[in-house]
């Protein structure tokens, strides 16, 4: 991988976007829409949560659903920009190969466009979701967004390699809202095991652990690290076969 | 124009659009193969939900009912916002050409609400194979009502915002918010609900499946917001249309 090849698309992609206003604009307000709606009209009502570790907690469904819908709306911007962003730059990121740019550092250089995505909807969803809910390890929480907008973005972008837009979108929002709001829900009390080896499992589990705990859990940071890696290394292979 | 002439062409066109649609195997893949795999994949998943008091059904059947709904509105209104997008610089030929707006916005909803139909029919279709349906004919209905809405939105944001990553950006919150509420998982009980494009076709289709009623309210609220969204969506569009597919 060239260090100077990375910044190169880095800073081309960064300066794409912010060509585009709207989309900025749209990467701020919606993720605050959505949380802010959503904290206004949750009902207050106290219901038992099931954490990781077999524990219980009783906290308002408004706290819970929002400390739920944090990393779910970091998840769900991260999927859609980085399906749209190996779409739109497939036939550049081609160019860039055949000019001498390896395949990993043009994906590099594209990770690092979805990273910075994921800080910027971070620091909104959770700017947002503290003016109504105060987790007890704020940076784990925080964490926990960014974790869940990689990830997403990662599998965004590998869909966008595979399946079209259109397949991609409709993915992209069933698959959060049945992985991370039905699978990983913390009311229900009978999951399957196989939502631990979902993608939103190690988001869902850290936010949780740093609302109520007030923890940084290693093991589901651990997990949620090992699943960026295999992903990034999936669209890599993706982007290598497809161009 | 000779009305039949007139006819011709609007049929020509709309089987244009939808032969184009219907070429790309992947699409027609989705149209049969996610509806199933979405009512299954949310039945299976709420099925590890206790049975709050304030769920109307069964968890399992709950997921499902909603999996149906969304799976046929969302799908339709993916269709109405790639297939504007994609038809805007066409559209604006075609009128330089001596097509009407009206005629053209008709043979872009046209396909829409085809499309719309054939989704409510593999949900629902998806649906009865593990749920007994009370009112299967009203249960179609209250379908095709979610996708016509899901449809004539994702048309309205399309003409709004013609560039695919806003447009989807902004369509999947509005499906994410929308699925979420009528998710039956919150307990949301606020007068606000009642203004989602979802709230009366989840209503009519909730209680076609689970008791074979049909709601007068819930049908006039469905077809009022329709008949909004649709006025709405041709308004933008002919504005559109003569600014070369911006608003502004």
């Amino acid at each position: 991988m060239n260090f100077r090849h990375v910044r190169t698309g880095l800073g081309a992609s960064l300066r794409t976007y912010a060509r585009t206003p709207v989309l900025l604009a749209l990467l701020v307000i919606l993720p605050a829409y959505m949380l802010g709606v959503f904290g206004w009209i949750l009902p207050e009502t106290t219901v038992s949560v099931s954490l990781s570790g077999g524990e219980s907690v009783r906290a308002s469904m408004s706290t819970v659903y929002l400390t739920l819908l944090t990393p779910m709306t970091g998840a769900l911007v991260g999927a859609i920009a980085g399906l749209f962003l190996m779409q739109s730059t497939r036939e550049a990121d081609g160019r860039l190969v055949i000019t001498g740019f390896s395949p990993g550092s043009v994906i590099a250089a594209r990770l690092g466009v979805l990273v910075l995505v994921g800080v910027l909807v971070t620091a909104v969803t959770v700017g947002v979701a503290t003016t109504m809910i105060s987790p007890d390890a704020l940076a784990a929480f925080a964490l926990a967004t960014v974790l869940g907008t990689v990830i997403y973005a990662l599998l965004g972008a590998l869909a966008g390699l595979v399946v079209g837009r259109l397949a991609g979108v409709y993915l992209v929002l069933f698959g959060t809202m049945i992985d991370l709001f039905l699978l990983q829900n913390p009311l229900a009390t009978d999951t399957p095991t196989l939502a631990t080896w979902l993608p939103g499992s190690p988001p869902v589990e850290l936010a949780l652990e740093a609302m109520f705990v007030g923890d940084l859990a290693m093991a589901p940071l651990a997990r949620g690290l090992g699943m960026i890696l295999v992903v990034g290394v999936l669209a890599t292979a993706a982007f290598a076969l497809r161009r | 124009m000779p009305e039949v002439a007139r006819r011709e062409r609007f049929t020509l066109g709309l089987t244009t659009s939808l032969k184009e649609f219907l070429r790309q195997p992947l699409q027609v893949v989705l149209l049969l193969a996610l509806p199933p795999l979405v009512v299954e994949a949310y039945g299976q998943a709420m099925a590890s939900f206790p049975a709050l008091p304030f769920m109307g059904s069964m968890p399992a059947t709950l997921g499902r009912i909603n999996g149906a709904v969304f799976a046929a509105a969302f799908l339709a209104g993916l269709v109405g916002l790639f297939q504007v997008i994609a038809a805007v610089e066409a559209d604006e030929r075609l009128e330089l050409a001596g097509f009407g707006r009206l005629e053209l916005f008709a043979r872009r909803l046209g396909t829409v609400l085809v499309v719309s139909l054939l989704a409510a029919g593999t949900s629902l279709a998806a649906l009865l194979w593990q749920v007994d349906v009370a009112a299967p004919l009203a249960a179609y209905g209250a379908l095709a009502l979610a996708a016509g809405l899901y449809g004539l939105l994702g048309m309205l944001i399309g003409v709004a915002l013609p560039r695919e990553l806003e447009g989807s950006l902004v369509l999947v919150f509005l499906a994410d918010s929308d699925d979420v509420l009528a998710s039956g998982l919150a307990n949301i009980d606020a007068p606000l609900t009642d203004l989602t494009p979802l709230h009366y076709p989840h209503a009519i289709f909730s209680a076609a499946v689970t008791d074979g009623s049909v709601a007068s309210g819930d049908v006039t609220g469905g077809l009022a917001y329709l008949a909004v969204l649709g006025v709405a969506a041709l308004a933008v569009y002919s504005v559109s249309l003569g600014q070369g597919g911006v608003l502004s």
